[in-house]
């Protein structure tokens, strides 16, 4: 009896090992489109969106599965060397060179000529997401792009105007920067820049634009060259020369630099439309915002995306790519970006009555960039940059040795 | 159907009932332990499948002129020797005051578990917010005392970084050694103190003679648990300053998941894991030859 029951248990544990493999029933001839994404509250756009697209194609079945963004790139990647991708996922510009060494994505040029959306999306977009082996692997969803958020009722009682340049920027910074109780500390500091993990635009925003290239147009590398070095001193300088941004600088991450915003701790910072909400909803009229400040070479601020890619591995690539493009069509996408808070990839969506936040966002589209195409993007902006920075911060690495650092990362 | 049939009946047993326990411990402890040692001789980075191969020694040669990895070592043993001491110190102190007879003794005994039973995620988080340079709590009740004038950025500076998260992690093991030691103090039997006390002994030589010496097997036994926890544990520095500001809360576990999850490199973390391990291994094997040692005198 008792071997009866040791082996029944032997064998229901096996069998769960076993049959859990089989499970996939494909039953009614229905696509199975699995999607993943990684912002809160599907309840607000993307359950609305999926109830549409399966009642106008009643073959198709979306399985939406959130991912927590914090691990998001890395689980895709797992999926992907595990040989279980999702069918769609929303992905990032500065991941393609990855995705495409990899062999995980599926070109979509031939669907892309077939598919009526294609010329409501901007130009600026394709020009943009288009890899550098020349084909389109991403199918556009937003957008948005950075500018420079700035507190008006501060600008207006120090009597300051809007820094169209670099020199203007710092001085109108250290002017913003006050003790305002007399008791000798410093209340308000003038620019809140990001320190931690997605603080490179803050940067690039200052050292990109100073002369600073990750690549020329002949492939080599400029960000050695004592033009870039010294746009980076001048950067670093904000923190540990001038000390406009808050000592927190080298760990505040973007919870802590929007906080700051709104407990009016600093008075101007870096950011896009997705933040433009929360901000108003506290600050109100006085919250405002401008393009960036102009370098010493030009403007650069970072254009933020989000694209879907559609993987290789899908065994429904058809039903993969209706989702991906029902999503960038006009009505769809603007249902989208109530959820995003961000800016549809449609011409038909620009909205004549743009508020102060979108006017800052399209008046910098034309310098809006992206990092480099390479593979080593993503390692610097998740764990490089952000070491670097913050060492240099703290003044134990020398502007040219933190820039020396990123050339040889990117020379690998 | 004689003695063999049921001999063999005995003898499969068992086997029988350990298998499910045993293909479960293969299946996701052994298995993956294995592949890890594999790919700390691969060249593996992951969205480089094509360029993956045996590098032999390759990746330790690399981490032995590493200057992260030895940086990261010598936090490694700053992490561990600093959380050890303190947690174990207060621990005991702990177990003392409520090994006494006081009103209220048994919800004292609970409420001391709290930090241990809190998750870390929440731990790492209040404490982050506590340690804020611009909200924080520990800073407006530090000014607020007039012990300071302008306010710390703790998790900011390279200086108070690792030493803040020290003292948190201090906090939420403390209670692990509290309550293994005063489980052990109770274990002591009253006579051993009377017997003392007859013979003339002080409080301290009490404690000294009698309670340390008995309780030198939990002693051992927890700091040796507590120390192999403590080396593995990254969660709380992931969560508080991601190994930064800079470099300079990078511990070994860190460094690793850095390199595998952000950099995508499997081949070095998994070289950065398998030195870990086997430092570790040094470590606890002359510790518990130790222990041994101890028993037999």
């Amino acid at each position: 009896m008792k071997k009866v029951i040791a082996l029944t248990l032997v064998l229901l544990i096996v069998g769960t090992f076993v049959f859990a493999q089989g499970g996939r029933d494909k039953a009614d001839d229905v696509e199975v489109v699995k999607f993943w994404y990684h912002f809160d509250n599907p309840e607000t756009a993307l359950n609305p969106l999926i109830e549409k697209f399966e009642a106008e194609n009643p073959g198709i079945k979306i399985e939406p599965e959130r991912i927590s963004w914090d691990t998001y790139n890395q689980k895709l990647l797992t999926a992907i060397a595990g040989g279980y991708p999702p069918d769609v996922a929303q992905v990032k510009l500065w991941w393609q060179p990855q995705l495409v060494e990899m062999g995980a994505l599926l070109p979509l040029d031939d669907y892309i000529a077939n598919w009526d959306g294609k010329d409501d999306i901007h130009d600026r977009i394709w020009e943009l997401t288009r890899h550098s082996d020349g084909k389109q692997y991403y199918m556009p969803l937003q957008m948005v792009i950075l500018y420079l958020y700035y507190r008006a009722d501060m600008f207006e009682e120090l009597g300051l105007e809007v820094p169209k340049t670099r020199e203007e920027f710092l001085d109108v910074a250290k002017k913003l920067t006050r003790d305002l109780d007399g008791d000798g500390i410093v209340d308000v500091y003038g620019f809140g820049i990001r320190g931690a993990r997605g603080g490179h635009d803050w940067w690039g925003t200052f050292v990109l634009s100073s002369g600073a290239e990750f690549f020329d147009e002949h492939g080599n590398s400029k960000l050695t060259t004592p033009e870039a070095i010294a746009a980076n001193q001048w950067f670093i300088d904000l923190y540990r020369k001038h000390k406009v941004s808050p000592p927190t600088t080298p760990s505040d991450g973007f919870v802590e630099v929007i906080a700051n915003m709104k407990s009016g701790k600093t008075a101007m910072t870096i950011h896009h439309l997705g933040s433009a909400a929360e901000l108003e909803a506290v600050l109100g009229d006085k919250i405002s915002a401008a393009p960036v400040p102009r370098g010493t070479e030009g403007y650069w601020t970072s254009f933020g995306d989000e694209e879907n890619a559609i993987f290789a591995a899908t065994e429904v690539p058809d039903a993969a790519f209706k989702w991906a493009s029902f999503l960038a069509e006009a009505e769809n996408n603007a249902i989208w970006q109530k959820s995003s808070g961000q800016v549809s990839v449609n011409k038909s969506n620009a909205s004549a009555d743009a508020d102060r936040f979108l006017k800052a966002t399209t008046d910098s589209a034309e310098f809006a960039g992206v990092l480099p195409a390479h593979p080593g993007v993503s390692e610097f902006v998740e764990s490089l940059w952000p070491a670097l920075m913050q060492q240099a911060f703290a003044g134990q690495i020398t502007s040219a040795e933190m820039m020396q650092a990123i050339e040889d990362h990117f020379a690998k | 159907m004689g003695q063999p049939s049921l001999r063999k009946k005995r003898d499969l047993l068992p086997y029988a009932l350990v298998t499910p326990a045993l293909a479960i411990t293969i299946a996701i402890i052994f298995l993956p332990m294995f592949q890890t040692i594999t790919y700390s001789f691969s060249h593996y980075v992951l969205y480089k499948p094509q360029e993956k191969g045996f590098i032999g020694l390759e990746n330790f040669k690399t981490a032995f002129t590493d200057p992260l990895f030895a940086s990261s070592l010598i936090n490694t043993f700053i992490w561990i020797v600093g959380i050890i001491v303190f947690q174990f110190l207060l621990g005991f102190a702990t177990a003392l005051l409520l090994n006494r007879k006081f009103p209220g003794r048994g919800i004292a005994r609970s409420l001391i578990l709290i930090p241990w039973v809190t998750p870390s995620v929440i731990t790492a988080l209040m404490w982050r917010w506590m340690y804020d340079g611009n909200h924080g709590l520990i800073n407006q009740l530090l000014s607020k005392a007039g012990l300071i004038k302008e306010f710390i950025p703790f998790l900011a500076q390279t200086s108070t970084a690792m030493g803040s998260i020290i003292v948190a992690l201090i906090w939420q093991g403390f209670p692990f050694f509290a309550i293994m030691l005063l489980a052990g103090l109770q274990a002591i039997p009253e006579e051993l103190y009377e017997a003392a006390e007859i013979d003339g002994a002080t409080r301290i030589q009490q404690f000294f003679r009698v309670t340390i010496p008995m309780l030198k097997p939990v002693i051992l036994t927890t700091v040796l648990l507590r120390t192999i926890w403590v080396a593995n544990s990254l969660d709380i520095i992931l969560i508080m300053t991601g190994g930064g500001p800079g470099y300079s809360t990078y511990t070994l576990p860190v460094y690793s998941y850095i390199k595998a999850y952000k950099g995508m490199d499997f081949g070095y973390s998994a070289t950065l894991a398998v030195l870990l391990t086997i430092l570790l291994m040094i470590i606890v094997a002359g510790y518990v030859r130790n222990i041994l040692k101890s028993q037999e005198d």
